[in-house]
């Protein structure tokens, strides 16, 4: 009994710790229960949204000749339906199921970056509401989700609606990008002690791959956005041919992310796939690591078939050839899954259970438009169906195949987690088949529509051209699919009412998410496990019990701190103990801030968006002082643990994984930026750089020598910190800020005397963007140094506490590559050629 | 720590070496047509089919080759350093493949086209 009371104890000790705060302060969670939640609740409204949009559109194109939606309304519409499913559907949602499961399923209390992913929730809800208004207010984008230019560009587009999607998309890109950089670092840096790379579960190697494709994938199309929302709001020349720029390279940019977001989209969905299948065979996996070796194939080769989507656009046929291989490459990872699954079904007993219902019509509709992928991927076939609904036909194949069933399939799975009852299997099978059915007759059919040559985003058509009977088909299928859908949400609605209470583990899954109580508490684990197999469940029913009776590791509060291990990347050894911030208001006050700088932006109020700026910032700066030894976070005391020690005492957290991720993204945005100039050289029909180069030689080599010198001296004082000297660091540091300051003064210097024109020449307009690029990374290196430094003489950075001048130094020596590398790029390569 | 047989950067390594051989060999087509495009008439014997054909072959002689120096190393260690070491070979041997056969085209089509 008294084994009980302590048991009991111990649980409302954690529960303190770890718990939410009550009624409005539910705002203020950061815990990824929460978080993750929030993200698939939000998710599910978004899809509501499109799914209705894509019920109008399907109305008004049911008969021919009709016009219950005029031209213009329908521009909006289905511009605003492909822009809801990717960017506020799917990719949330996704990231939302990953948010929630991640840490369960790899044996951790919470995600490395809590706050982190609360602000990317707030990013995502507030930018998926403006973006959204704007249909509202009948002024939403209408130029395609994929926002080609000059359609989109202030000329033919004069009205707000392009920059309600520049500015929009690119604010929840925010959200993608925060819950990529949490998602790589916890699975890398959180595992529980003893799962190696070999024994993590197949789900996590899915999000890892999606999260480094976000991470390299995301960064041309915001970089696209800034740069063709400079083009309208500001008009520099980056799109226009007049000045130099090129509609192409848009495209290239948008299509560089645009492939490999099918890709991301796909992953996630394919992971959940991975994990029921075993389950519901009843056997482990086949080809774990084939589908491992697969799943990383996969993320490299979809970065290169991005001009298959621009195969009409005049590019030489060797080129396309290039792409038409490596798109029918990308099929052979996608096929070495399906063979897997298809195997384990086969050498399995199979538990026919609703999950399985969906998961069996992604096996049947994913593997139809992955062949039709392949049709696709030939050029000459390719010329024929291009812009036409074939295209439409084959990529809702391959998205609501490919990740819709999936993921419904994984809903219905996890419920029992969050709601401690399991699913209807007569209202879920009747959604089902509705779904599957309607979906079928409306997309199978408009194959046959395209082959016909039905081009897309045409409102009407004439009556005739033998389109007519297909049209009205596709359009009652959709109606039977939307049903289905409704069917699917009183389905999740009545299960929380009336579902069959759930027994812990119902499914009889293998992996570790299943260990936790039912419903979920806010911290997971009470006791965390070590570790030694792919199937902890399997091995060891009894693991739940003895979690919950805290008989493995860090069953204590320590000094009130919510904590988690911290392992080694590859072997999953345990490394550290990491601390992780407790409830916070920050992430909705950054949150808030940002949505401010948006909306000036879009309304043209641009000293609200700076002053917004200026409040995020300090918000943010804010943020970053709450941590390692400040008082809120984890001071120093002479009970610290050191077998592990606390992450912040150490020389390599998890923060400076997320510093060296973030900085691969920007790495990203800077690549990006390096071939727009390349590109628009060699490309831009009317490209015109001057003689003489505008920038003033000796000033920008001593603007770098300024930098050089600060990145040297830095390193030299993170090094001795390191040896365990402290006595230089604080005055170190300021005259590193120092440098740093000069370096960006000379650079303004250098940008003022250029007198550069960047509306007139889009050679101007790049020199300019990268001029503010270096300015902006040397403006906050500087700051963040000075901060470091103000932190040392306030005892918060010290020999026991030297981790933060770590996660800054990449920071520098970044800023000093990308300086160098411009210098390269924008003055050595123009003067040798 | 060096760079050992059973690192995870393997993982990634071949495949980058993939991805960098694809943009030097568009973006090189797409440059070398712009300077100086050879005659048409040449077809698929053109001086650019030429340069990129034996640089194609490099790239998949040195991957081939990082592949089987990875699955050399992994016989006498434990299971996970094997799983990695084996997966870093096969991943080397899949990237060596994906350029042997994005590269089939260069021996069939002009380049300019």
């Amino acid at each position: 009994m008294s084994e009980q009371q302590d048991n009991a104890q111990l649980h409302a000790q954690f529960d303190r710790v770890w718990g939410n705060l009550p009624g409005i302060g539910a705002l203020a969670a950061v815990n990824h229960t929460s978080v993750g939640l929030r993200f698939i609740v939000t998710g599910l409204f978004f899809f509501l949204v499109g799914g209705l949009l894509a019920m109008l559109l399907r109305t008004q194109l049911a008969l021919p000749e009709q016009s219950i939606i005029g031209a213009d309304l329908y521009s909006q519409l289905f511009t605003m339906h492909g822009t809801l499913m990717m960017f506020l559907f799917a990719i949330p949602i996704l990231e939302g199921v990953a948010m929630y499961l991640v840490p369960k399923m790899i044996g951790a209390r919470d995600l490395a970056f809590p706050r982190l992913g609360a602000m990317g929730y707030f990013c995502y809800l507030f930018g998926g509401l403006i973006i959204l208004s704007s249909l509202l207010l009948n002024i939403a984008p209408d130029s395609g989700w994929f926002m080609y230019t000059p359609l989109s560009s202030s000329t033919f587009s004069p009205g707000p609606g392009s920059d309600f999607w520049l500015l929009g998309i690119t604010f929840v890109e925010i959200s993608s990008m925060t819950g990529a950089i949490e998602l790589i670092v916890s699975i890398l840096r959180t595992r529980a002690n003893g799962m190696s790379l070999r024994q993590m579960p197949l789900f996590c190697w899915y999000i890892l791959a999606m999260a480094l494709m976000i991470v390299f994938g995301f960064p041309p199309l915001i970089l696209a956005s800034i740069l063709l929302e400079l083009e309208r709001a500001a008009g520099m020349v980056f799109f226009e041919v007049a000045g130099g720029g090129d509609p192409l390279l848009w495209q290239h940019l948008f299509w560089l992310f645009g492939h490999p977001e099918v890709y991301i989209i796909f992953l996630p969905a394919a992971g959940i796939v991975s994990t029921l299948i075993p389950v519901f065979a009843r056997r482990p996996i086949v080809g774990y690591r084939w589908i491992v070796l697969a799943v990383i194939v996969m993320g490299f080769i979809s970065f290169g078939l991005w001009v298959h989507h621009m195969f009409t656009v005049g590019i030489p046929q060797l080129a396309q050839a290039f792409f038409s291989m490596a798109s029918m490459l990308v099929a052979i990872p996608t096929t070495i899954q399906v063979f897997a699954w298809l195997a384990t079904l086969w050498t399995g007993r199979v538990v026919w259970n609703l999950p399985m219902l969906w998961i069996l019509g992604f096996l049947i509709i994913f593997v139809a438009g992955g062949l039709t992928g392949v049709m696709l991927a030939l050029v000459p076939f390719n010329w024929q169906v291009h812009d036409t609904h074939f295209v439409v036909a084959h990529l809702h194949y391959v998205l609501v195949g490919g990740m819709l069933f999936p993921l419904i399939a994984g809903l219905y799975y996890w419920l029992p987690h969050v709601s401690g009852r399991m699913p209807s299997n007569v209202l879920g099978a009747w959604a089902f088949w509705l779904v599957f059915i309607g979906f079928n007759v409306t997309f199978l059919l408009m194959h046959l529509t395209g082959l016909l040559g039905m081009p897309r985003r045409v409102y009407t058509y004439e009556a005739g051209l033998g389109w007519d009977w297909l049209n009205l088909l596709s359009t009652i299928g959709g109606f039977i699919m939307a049903i289905g859908i409704a069917m699917f949400l009183l389905d999740i609605g009545m299960h929380f009412r009336f579902g069959r209470r759930a027994p812990r583990n119902p499914w009889a899954a293998d992996t570790l998410e299943w260990a936790v109580a039912m419903p979920v508490t806010t911290y997971n684990f009470i006791s965390l496990p070590t570790i030694r197999s792919r199937h902890p469940l399997w091995d060891n029913p009894q693991l739940p019990d003895e979690i919950e009776r805290g008989e493995h590791s860090l069953a204590t509060i320590h000094h009130g701190l919510r904590e988690t291990w911290g392992s080694d990347a590859v072997s999953g050894r345990l490394r550290e103990r990491v601390h992780l911030p407790s409830n916070s208001w920050i992430p909705l006050q950054a949150g808030l801030a940002l949505t401010v700088v948006c909306l000036g932006l879009l309304l043209k109020s641009y000293w609200l968006a700076l002053a917004a700026v200026l409040v995020s910032t300090v918000i943010m700066l804010r943020w970053s002082w709450h941590n390692g030894g400040h008082p809120r976070a984890a001071p120093l005391r002479a009970d610290d643990p050191c077998d592990p020690p606390l992450h912040s005492r150490t020389l390599d957290g998890p923060g400076r994984w997320g510093m060296l991720l973030t900085l691969m993204a920007n790495g990203s945005l800077y690549a990006s930026l390096l071939f727009g100039w390349f590109y628009l050289w060699t490309a831009a029909p009317q490209w015109q750089a001057p003689e003489q180069g505008p920038l003033d030689v000796p000033l920008l080599l001593a603007s770098g020598l300024g930098l050089s010198l600060a990145v040297a001296l830095y390193h030299w004082l993170n090094r001795q910190l390191q040896r365990g000297s402290t006595s230089q660091l604080a005055g170190g540091l300021w005259l590193v800020a120092l440098l740093g300051v000069v370096h960006v003064l000379l650079l303004v210097w250098v940008l003022l005397l250029a007198e550069l024109s960047p509306t007139g020449s889009a050679y101007d307009a790049v020199l300019t963007v990268m001029l503010c690029y270096l300015l902006f990374h040397g403006a906050l290196a500087a700051l963040l140094s000075a901060m470091q430094a103000v932190r040392v003489q306030r005892g918060y950075v010290s020999v026991r506490l030297p981790y933060e001048p770590q996660v800054l130094q990449p920071f520098w020596s970044y800023t000093l590559g990308v300086f160098w590398l411009g210098f390269a790029a924008f003055i050595l390569l123009p003067m040798a050629w | 720590m060096g760079l050992t047989r059973t690192h995870p950067l393997h993982l990634i390594l071949g495949l980058s070496v993939w991805a960098v051989w694809f943009v030097v060999l568009y973006g090189g087509l797409s440059v070398a047509c712009k300077l100086a495009p050879p005659d048409p008439a040449a077809g698929a014997l053109s001086w650019i089919n030429m340069l990129l054909l034996p640089l194609t072959l490099v790239v998949v002689a040195l991957l081939a080759w990082a592949a089987r120096w990875c699955w050399q190393g992994h016989a006498d260690s434990d299971s996970l350093k094997r799983f990695m070491a084996r997966s870093a070979a096969c991943l080397y041997l899949l990237s060596a493949l994906a350029t042997l056969a994005v590269a089939m085209p260069i021996l069939f089509l002009p380049p300019c086209i």
